[in-house]
């Protein structure tokens, strides 16, 4: 080995001496803009690059990490669609508090449709059916089993009824459209069923606050994960980071590669998420589907919306990239170099 | 170029790594720093590099107070300086190119720039044909070149080394001072830590001598 002895000093070659004045700016350590903006590109290629390639080179490990955040995040996102589905079921919220009037036998169908469009043009009226006499018979006739029975009977017992679909859901409101539906003409009781509504209201409620509660103990949880995968991370880098802090390399550009990490994680564990959901939610659907047959409705499960698929996602890379903030944020001050 | 003005070390568990310590030393000298295990040597350049900051006294370094450099600025003062220990630090996964890359892809400068730097860098240590391989695949004269490559690269004002001869045989030794000689002669400050006398006399440079951190020489090796 012989190390080659150096040409005396050229003024171009000065190592560490002051730039000259009419050394070219663009030329020395003082890069323009543009090559600025290149290098920066440039570093964050690199550092994603860096990411990806130490990710790959542990799959398994890799694969697992992702997997236990997807099942973190897949667990209130499908909770939540299943309430969605569960809403769907039991109608929507307009159709469940649905006001019934029931007009005097005398009234004939011209005047229940003359009422109809009269209630239909209430401003907090979202929608206004006319079922006359007949058609509730026929109706009555067939739900019942009673057809034969009924059939013996001289008149119709049945009322004709406007079925009225409130705009809003309000307790207060719905009462107050109850009782001035109740006084117009012909009317001769108006029915507000609210307890069920009332009932599956709670229910929801206490769905949804499960749902948030559970939603914030995983992201919780899932920082945890993140925090610590990528802590180790930095253990396994340490003599790498104490490097790079000594020949001046900034905290964030330290930070960088393992935000990029971070994200990364996220990523996989959002794309694994919403894979599972939809496979998930298509598995159970079957039986669902098979369920709802023998009940006579073709009542399905609705999969994962791409709305909501891609705010998993997003979510996903949101947590993996405040999960490796925090972490690396923690363990900076501890990577001084030794 | 330095300006050590009373400058006093102590540790939280009492212990005096520097006493008042004063010297200068102007821009483009070439100086050793020696003396016995625990004399101060490293002390001394923890505290250039902003690792520690001076107990007392003040520090100055290209006219930058170094007893009150904020966390913010020491990654740019360390810009300035290049650093060669005794252990290479040379990260074992990079490529030596990569290796020596690592200051200016740090200083943010173009692909091209950075390629042409570090051929030059890796030619004035004769390792040029080595920019692919891996450090592990060089032997520790090899090794230590690389670090030598890495500390220059970004042409800083001033090189510090920590005993970078230390894992050394004398003729590999003679060869390292020699490029830290041709490094000083293109204008670089060359401040070398080192406890090996025979080496430093036959270099005839200044010498400051430290015993438990105190000054207790300053002057060119006999």
């Amino acid at each position: 080995m012989s190390a080659t002895r150096m040409p005396p000093p050229q003024p171009a070659q000065r190592v560490g001496a002051a730039p000259k004045k009419n050394d070219n700016p663009k030329s020395g350590d003082e890069p323009d803009l543009r090559s600025q903006l290149n290098a920066w590109l440039e570093s964050h290629r690199a550092s994603l690059v860096d990411s990806l390639r130490r990710l790959a080179k542990q799959p398994i490990g890799s694969f697992f990490t992702c997997l236990v955040m997807a099942v973190a995040l897949s667990l209130p996102m499908g909770l939540a669609l299943l309430l969605d589905n569960v809403e769907r079921l039991g109608g929507s919220w307009q159709r469940a508090a649905q006001i019934s009037l029931f007009l005097q036998l005398e009234a004939t169908d011209a005047q229940g449709q003359a009422l109809r469009e009269q209630i239909e043009k209430m401003d907090d009226v979202a929608e206004a059916e006319w079922i006359s006499r007949e058609r509730a018979l026929d109706e009555f006739q067939q739900q019942s089993g009673l057809g034969e029975a009924l059939k013996e009977l001289p008149d119709n017992p049945l009322p004709g009824v406007v079925v009225v679909t409130p705009r809003e859901i309000d307790k207060v409101a719905l009462e107050a459209l109850r009782l001035r539906l109740a006084e117009l003409p012909q009317v001769q009781q108006a029915q507000l069923d609210l307890l069920w509504v009332e009932r599956l209201s709670a229910m929801l409620k206490l769905g949804e606050r499960f749902v948030f509660g559970l939603t914030l103990l995983l992201v919780m949880a899932l920082l945890l994960v993140i925090g610590n995968t990528i802590r180790l991370h930095i253990e396994n880098r340490r003599s790498e980071i104490e490097v790079i802090k000594l020949v001046g390399g900034t905290d964030s550009y330290v930070r960088r590669p393992f935000l990029y990490m971070g994200t990364l994680y996220g990523l996989g564990a959002g794309l694994m998420a919403w894979g599972l959901l939809a496979y998930g939610l298509a598995w159970l659907n079957g039986a669902v589907v098979r369920l709802a047959g023998l009940y006579s409705s073709d009542f399905a499960l609705a999969g994962v919306p791409l709305a909501d698929g891609l705010s998993l996602l997003l979510g996903a890379l949101f947590l993996g990239y405040i999960g490796a903030w925090l972490a690396v944020a923690r363990h900076l001050n501890e990577l001084a170099p030794r | 170029m330095i300006k050590f003005e009373q400058v006093g070390k102590r540790y939280p568990n009492g212990h005096v790594g520097l006493h008042e310590l004063s010297f200068h030393v102007r821009r483009g000298e070439f100086l050793f720093v020696t003396g016995h295990s625990g004399a101060g040597k490293s002390t001394l350049l923890r505290l250039l590099l902003a690792m520690e900051r001076p107990s007392s006294g003040k520090l100055l370094l290209a006219g930058q107070d170094l007893s009150h450099i904020t966390n913010a600025q020491i990654p740019y003062l360390r810009r300035q300086i290049g650093v060669v220990f005794q252990n290479h630090q040379l990260l074992f996964d990079r490529s030596v190119f990569d290796n020596v890359a690592l200051p200016l892809q740090i200083l943010g400068l173009a692909k091209d720039e950075i390629g042409k730097r570090v051929r030059t860098a890796l030619e004035r240590v004769s390792l040029a044909d080595k920019a692919e391989q891996f450090p592990g695949d060089l032997s520790t004269g090899q090794q230590q070149r690389v670090g030598i490559a890495r500390a220059v690269v970004h042409r800083p004002a001033l090189l510090l080394a920590d005993e970078p001869t230390g894992n050394l045989d004398p003729r590999l030794a003679a060869e390292i001072m020699g490029v830290f000689e041709d490094i000083n002669r293109l204008g670089t400050t060359v401040l070398i830590a080192s406890h090996d006398l025979a080496l430093i006399a036959r270099m005839r440079h200044r010498m400051l001598t430290l015993q438990r951190g105190r000054l207790i020489g300053d002057g060119e090796a006999a």
